[in-house]
């Protein structure tokens, strides 16, 4: 995987977090009774392992990644014996871990030996010794195990987490692709992405059916609306496909980051493409603080921009059910009457609930399905009853 | 129990991951991110798929999730309920279990929560077969580890 397309969205870090990542030290912590073979070949691979990484340009962390992606991990290395895999994995995550992983390949290595690694994270926050001492009591195991906490290397995930981009082709002439590939047919529409950390890379059953959706009812000079824009793709194919504007919502400031970026990637200015950041106003209350916070700010500004209801040609909604139905009439009050309305990201067996909540509003309703998931479309009723 | 074509169309698992999870919360930072972007698994897929999931449990319940990666990173995952230790925690509106179980009693449920719970657990893909009383019988148990004292109706 080469450095110069991390070296292209990577932006300059703030300084405090540099200093942060350029000391990423390992703290090697011995328990008693333990074997020093093993904790020597274990030392040997957290030392090979650290200067590898500590030479990787990716020392500077996008902007676009918030800080809560940001925020700090302890990554704890645990061996312990085979027999008390599971339960010790059960009682970490009791006790205070995140995650424990445990790799299959790891067996080949030592057939003979009854030890294995556990890989498990810890919150910074944690005191990772009484955590697992906590956990080892607690299931009765003689010795406490041997562990290295390290600390977590941010870059590390995120960058592998992007290698699994490839460009989709999601129909036939319609392909997208992430940021550093090169688009396989240059014939074809194709939507550049960056993904970063917003919803909606284009490979999910759910933006598949949508973008379908999209292609079949944009004729040219639409206006659209995406509810829960995330990456902002579906408004950034609208546009390529004809539509005069889109605008994207979405509660998260990530997406609304994601989404201003993917639309410069593919040329699409602020006049074609507007997009705005609204309050989460789903019951009980977002655990998005952040929003709160900014609402103040916005709420002048969501008045001016999108207060306009019954004014979008086009609506697409792909968020989760519950918001899907606490906000039916929110959604569908920005369509014209007669407009087309779809929504997704619902799974096959929470039709029926989607279903019930939008047959009053919508009409010539749609389904579509791919995989488990559903997408349902259907016309904004003419006459209005609930006024 | 699984089908001989299942064993056949196996395929090679890279690692087992355990996590637990806000319901309808997950989303592409730690503790999820670093977890599965370690073995190259679709983050967004997962979110997605375990969000829509949760759908039906009060959001910000932590939920328990053992995901198997399989070396093509494909991956595949069950999501269970939470602890017996969770619910009966909130059940008797405390924090943390007596320091003393046996001997200092922390708080008190009554029959009916321990029923409640017994549902919600019998719904867990592993409790299926187990008949309600046996549930009953285990989560007292728990609660006794705790000193939760269980009593008939609330004074």
């Amino acid at each position: 995987m080469s450095f110069f397309s991390l070296g292209h969205f990577f932006k300059r870090l703030p300084y405090k977090q540099l200093t942060r990542h350029q000391n990423l030290f390992t703290l090697i912590k011995q328990k008693p009774r333990t074997q020093s073979t093993t904790l020597s070949s274990v030392l040997i691979k957290v030392s090979a392992c650290s200067s590898s990484s500590s030479s990787s340009p990716c020392t500077s962390l996008s902007s676009i990644y918030p800080p809560l992606a940001e925020s700090p991990y302890l990554s704890v290395r645990i061996c312990c014996q085979k027999l008390a895999l599971d339960m010790f994995s059960e009682a970490l995550l009791c006790f205070g871990a995140s995650s424990t992983s445990v790799d299959e390949h790891d067996n080949d290595a030592d057939e003979n030996s009854d030890k294995i690694y556990i890989d498990s994270i810890f919150p910074e926050c944690k005191d990772v010794d009484e955590c697992i001492l906590n956990a080892a009591n607690s299931i009765g195991l003689k010795e406490i195990p041997c562990y290295e906490v390290k600390m977590g290397e941010q870059c590390n995930w995120i960058k592998k987490a992007q290698e699994s981009f490839h460009p989709v082709e999601v129909t036939k002439g319609l392909w997208i692709v992430p940021e550093w590939s090169t688009p396989p047919d240059v014939q074809a529409t194709n939507i550049i992405l960056n993904p970063g950390l917003a919803f909606g890379t284009g490979e999910h059953a759910t933006t598949k059916l949508c973008l379908l959706l999209l292609q079949s009812l944009i004729k040219g000079g639409e206006l659209f609306l995406d509810y829960g824009t995330g990456s902002g793709i579906l408004g950034i194919a609208a546009i390529k496909f004809g539509a005069a504007m889109s605008v994207g919502v979405d509660i998260d400031p990530q997406a609304i980051k994601s989404a201003h970026q993917n639309a410069a990637l593919n040329n699409i200015g602020p006049k074609k493409m507007k997009l705005h950041l609204v309050p989460d106003r789903t019951f009980p209350a977002s655990m998005n603080e952040r929003v709160d916070g900014i609402v103040e700010d916005l709420s002048s500004h969501e008045i001016r921009g999108i207060s306009e209801t019954e004014k979008y040609d086009v609506v697409i909604a792909n968020i989760l059910l519950n918001p899907l139905l606490q906000l039916a009439d929110h959604i569908v009050s920005y369509a014209k009457p007669g407009a087309v309305v779809g929504i997704s990201g619902i799974l096959s067996e929470q039709l029926p609930h989607i279903i019930n909540r939008y047959s009053e509003f919508l009409e010539d309703i749609l389904l579509s399905e791919m995989d488990d998931w559903t997408c349902v479309s259907g016309t904004k009723k003419r006459a209005k009853e609930d006024h | 129990m699984a089908t001989l074509k299942e064993i056949l169309t196996r395929r090679p698992v890279a690692a087992t991951i355990r996590l637990t999870v806000p319901a309808g919360g997950a989303r592409p930072a730690p503790p999820v991110g670093p977890a599965l972007g370690q073995y190259r698994l679709n983050l967004m897929a997962f979110c997605k798929d375990f969000n829509a999931r949760t759908q039906k449990y009060k959001p910000e319940t932590p939920m328990s999730v053992t995901i198997t990666a399989f070396k093509d990173n494909t991956f595949e995952f069950t999501v269970k309920s939470p602890s017996v230790t969770w619910y009966l925690k909130k059940a008797a509106g405390i924090e943390s279990g007596s320091s003393r179980p046996g001997h200092v009693t922390a708080s008190t449920v009554t029959l009916k929560h321990i029923y409640e719970i017994a549902k919600v657990k019998q719904s867990d893909p592993y409790c299926q077969y187990m008949p309600l009383e046996s549930i009953c019988k285990s989560i007292i148990g728990t609660a006794a580890t705790m000193g939760i004292k269980v009593v008939k109706e609330l004074d």
